[in-house]
Order: structure tokens, then sequence, then C-alpha cells
């Protein structure tokens, strides 16, 4: 019994990351319909933030999302003002997207690597290799740390979309562009904002990764099939379909990794990508394919 | 009677096709609900469409009050004062019906201003205060386009455009819809009005103005226009065509 709660705590903690890591892919997804290939990328830029402020200045990771956040959200608005803004007119549009940012993920995947070389690296603060015990529960001081700020992060991207008046110009942009425009919504700039919002997500994001996993430049290419199966489950651009994706597959791969070895953990997203697309290719919440 | 809104010799089209609007002028007076009328493919929905700033404008211009609007964006002319309610309605499918109120008034920076005439609406529409949070997406046709007219009451724009809002409803609410409309105009807007019935659209309308190959062909007071022989030409003469 107290496995099968340990297992499912932290499923749930390492679900919440990644949530936090696929929220943005999807924002950015629903918004512009643009699938970021560079997402994984951008996280890893986020989490290289992190670790230097670490390592240099001793800043504590979850003290410097903040930080990594906000040099993702400067690097988002550049990158859609330089690379997509213009794209935003052409008719293959989404064809184009799909190219660019995989041409961006090359670059900064050699950027990096070019840096920092691709060698295994893991910010070390102190409750890095804590554990905590609650009864006979135990739980890692680390994720549980990361899940909890997941969480919050996750909870205060909700209540913004779902009370502020540019949450309202999101929703209604990625319900409608269209009607979106005709009620005075200026989806050209929702689009720039909203793009750095996804890309301060990812940087958030990193900043976690940064304690909870070791990370290398080339790491990203794991992530990308991951994420991209936890936007497909959620109904491509539904954020609580992400979040509830990312949760409910975490906690399975927990369970396969404990019971059936962690080879296993990482095929349960591919695995419920493939049964997905041929059962309910919509996704978990998604009502219909809507056309690009 | 000074003109509120003016086209004068507009072309535009889609992309990098074939002009849709060919030159096309057209004057709106306010206080009155003109009537757009023509054959399927006459360039109606895309007349809407460019006044909106949805479609850029390739030569010609449009004049609101006065001044250039063509070239501006459709937030933009919303904020000038022009609200268009097009074929698809554009609702927020996945947002309740309050939320769909509160969208309409998105160029409304005073909330308390905004929650009074989300209020005023929810109270002269007991059918949308009834379904205040459903999901604007599960409604009957004729209350999406109910809640659509509705809607723009919120911002209170001075003319209203209205892309056959009786598509694919049943007559008696046909008959609903067109008294939503006279209520709109009772508030003061302006109305412009694409109906593909041309009698029932003529006969709620003041004037009517008779739209072919992205040209006006001829307009005048409603009743006039119903009776004139070249509507019947038109209209018969193509479906006549289309049967040989
Ligand atoms: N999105 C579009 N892209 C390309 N061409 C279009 C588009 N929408 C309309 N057209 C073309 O423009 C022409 C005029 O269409 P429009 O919708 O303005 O006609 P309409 O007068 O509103 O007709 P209907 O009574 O059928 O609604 C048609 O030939 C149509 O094929
Ligand atoms: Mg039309």
């Amino acid at each position: 019994m107290i496995d099968i709660l340990q297992v499912l705590v932290l499923g749930l903690a390492l679900g919440g990351v990644y949530a936090l890591m696929a929220s943005g892919l999807t924002l950015i997804f629903g918004v512009m319909r643009i699938v970021n290939l560079a997402h994984p990328i951008m996280i890893l830029t986020g989490a290289f933030v992190s670790y230097w402020l670490f390592t240099l200045y001793g800043i504590d990771p979850i003290l410097s999302m903040p930080v990594a956040a906000l040099v993702l959200f400067v690097i988002g608005l550049v990158l859609y003002k330089l690379v997509f803004a213009r794209e935003a007119a052409s008719a293959k549009y989404s064809e184009m997207t799909v190219l660019l940012t995989f041409a961006l993920a090359m670059s900064f995947d050699g950027l990096l690597g070019a840096l920092f070389s691709n060698t295994q690296r893991v910010t070390t603060p102190s409750y890095g290799t804590q554990a905590i015990f609650l009864g006979d529960l135990f739980i890692p001081t680390a994720q549980l740390y990361a899940g909890i700020a997941s969480f919050v992060i996750i909870g205060g991207l909700m209540l913004f979309l779902r009370y502020t008046r540019f949450g309202y110009a999101i929703r209604a942009t990625t319900q409608n562009r269209a009607a979106a425009q005709l009620m005075g919504v200026n989806v050209e700039f929702v689009s720039l904002v909203t793009f750095g919002i996804g890309l301060a997500l990812a940087g958030a994001a990193g900043s976690l990764v940064s304690f909870i996993f070791s990370f290398f430049p080339a790491k990203h290419w794991e992530w990308i099939a991951i994420l991209m199966s936890l936007v497909v489950l959620g109904g491509m651009g539904k954020l609580m379909g992400t979040i509830v994706a990312a949760l409910l597959l975490s906690v399975i791969a927990a369970f396969v990794g404990t019971y059936a070895g962690s080879t296993w953990s990482t095929m349960t997203f591919f695995l419920a990508l493939f049964v997905m697309l041929l059962v309910r290719p919509q996704g978990l919440f998604g009502d219909r394919i809507e056309e690009a | 009677m000074p003109e509120l809104l003016e086209v004068s010799d507009v072309v535009a089209g889609y992309g990098r096709g074939p002009a849709i609007l060919n030159g096309i002028s057209l004057t709106v007076r306010p206080g009155q609900v003109q009537c757009i009328i023509g054959p399927n493919g006459a360039g109606k929905s895309t007349l809407m469409k460019a006044i909106a700033g949805l479609l850029p404008v390739r030569s010609g211009e449009i004049r609101f009050g006065g001044e250039r609007i063509d070239g501006l964006r459709p937030d933009q002319i919303l904020r000038k004062g022009i609200c268009f309610v097009p074929q698809e309605r554009a609702l927020f499918p996945k947002m309740t019906v309050r939320e769909n109120l509160r969208m309409g008034g998105y160029t409304l920076r005073d909330e308390a201003l905004l929650e009074r005439r989300t209020e005023a609406v929810l109270e002269q529409f007991p059918i949308l205060r009834e379904r205040a949070h459903q999901h604007a997406g599960t409604m009957s046709g004729g209350q999406q386009q109910m809640l659509a007219m509705a809607r723009t009451l919120i911002v209170e724009p001075q003319i209203v455009m209205l892309d056959e809002p009786s598509l694919g409803l049943a007559p008696q609410i046909v008959q609903q819809m067109f008294e939503i409309m006279h209520m709109l105009r009772n508030r003061g807007m302006t109305i412009l009005l694409v109906e593909q019935n041309a009698i029932a659209g003529l006969k709620h309308s003041d004037w009517g103005t008779v739209l072919d190959l992205g040209r006006t062909l001829f307009e005048g007071p409603a009743p006039e226009v119903l009776v004139d022989p070249r509507i019947q030409e038109l209209y018969l003469g193509r479906s006549a065509a289309a049967a040989a």
C-alpha cells in the first residue's frame, strides 16, 4: 500500500514538471498553430540560466526561475518578430513553422553545445540530495519542490487565462482567431506576447529540470517526442487536456517503471500516443480535428 | 442626409486571387436598415469583410464619418464603431454565453461598464440568462444567432453589419431575429444587412442595394427595389440559366 502511494506521489510530482514543460508548447500551438519543435531546447536554455546562476553566484534554482523565465520571454519576443511574424501571411504557414522551429532547435542545440559542451550537468542545491519522510512515505525533496513549484505556476497560468483581460484575448484567439479580431483583439500582438509567455514557461520549467535531471544540450531530442505526445493526447492546444495527460501518463509511467523496469517507463508515453491516435485521434479533450 | 459610411470604387479579393469586388461603391445613411441583396457569389460577404478590415482593399477607399478606414486592422475598425456579425456568427464555442458577451466588450476598458452592459443584455434576453453558463457551441442555431446579435449591444457601435443572420433558422426564429435587428436600430444603431432571402430582407429594411459581380447594380428605397423588374431578372434569369 505504501509502495503504491509512494509511486503515485512521485509520479504526480514529475507529472507536474512535465505539465509545465508542455504547457508553453500547447499554449503556442493553440494561439498560433505553431508546432514548436524548439520548445525542449528552450527548456534547456532555461536550465543553463539557472545552472550558471547557481554555479557562479550560488543562487537557488527555484529563486532564479523568474530570471530564466524573463530571459526566455525576451528570446521569445525576438524570435517571433524575426522568424514567425513575417510567415503569418503565408499560405503554407503551418508547414513553414515546422521547418523553422526544427531549424531553431538545431541552431540552439549547436550554440549551447559550442558554449557549454555536451557534458552532463546538474544543479546541486542542498535539497538536491535530501528526502522527506512522511510516515513511511519517502519523497526526494528536489522532486517534491519541483512538483509544487510547477503546480503553483500552472495554477497561476490558469487563473491568468480565466480572469484577466489578456487571458480572455488568448483564449478567444485560440478558439476562433477571426472572431477574436472582430471583438477588437489585436491577434498579432496576442501572438507575439503568447510566444513570449510560452517560452517563459519553458524557461521556468528549465530551472526545475536543472536540479531534478542531469542535462546536456542534445538532451532536448529525447523530450520532443514526450512533449509532443502530451500535446496530442491533450487535444492539440487544450491546456487542461495537456495537464491531465501529463499527470496521468507520468503516474502510469512511474508504476510501469517500478514494476516492469525503467526502459518501459518512457515507452508508456509513445504507447499511449499510439493507442490514442488509433482510438481517439482528437485526443482526450479534443472535440474535433481543427484544420490549421 | 449625411453619409455615415462611404465605400468608393473598392477593388478587393482573396490573397493573390482575382478581384471579387470590382470597383464597388455604396453609401450607408445613419439610422437606417440597409439591405444588400444579390445572387450567390455576388460579393456580399466579401464587401462586409473588406469594410471590417478582414480583407485588404486593393484600390478605392472606405470612409467612416469622413475618415479613411481602409487599411486599418479589424480591431481598430471595431473601435471606430463598426461591428461585424459574420455568417459564421463569430462565437467562441468553448466559452460560456456570459464569457462570449464579455468578449464582445473586449474594447471597453471600464470593468464596471462592461459588467453593467452584460447584465443589461442578460436582462433583455431571458433565454441567454437561462443559459449564461452554457458553452456557446452547445446552443441551437437560433440561440447562437441571438447571442451574436445581442453581443453587439455591449459595445454600442454606430454600425452593425449582419451577414445572412437568418441562415439555417426556422421561420418563426427568423421573425424573432428581425425583431432583434429592429431593436438594435431603435437603440440608434445603423444596420447593414445581407440577406439571401431578398423579399424578407427588403421588407424589413428602409433601403435596398443590389449587388452583382462585385459591383452595385442599382439601389433605392426598399419598397421600390422590392418591385423593381430588374430583381426578377437577376434572380429568375440566373435560375433559368442554371436550369437550362
Ligand atoms: N476565403 C475565400 N477565398 C477565396 N475566394 C473566396 C473566399 N470567400 C469567397 N470567395 C469567392 O468570392 C466570391 C464572392 O463570394 P462572397 O462570399 O462574397 O459571395 P456572397 O455574395 O456572400 O454569396 P452568398 O450569397 O453565397 O453568401 C465567390 O466567387 C467566392 O468563391
Ligand atoms: Mg455570403
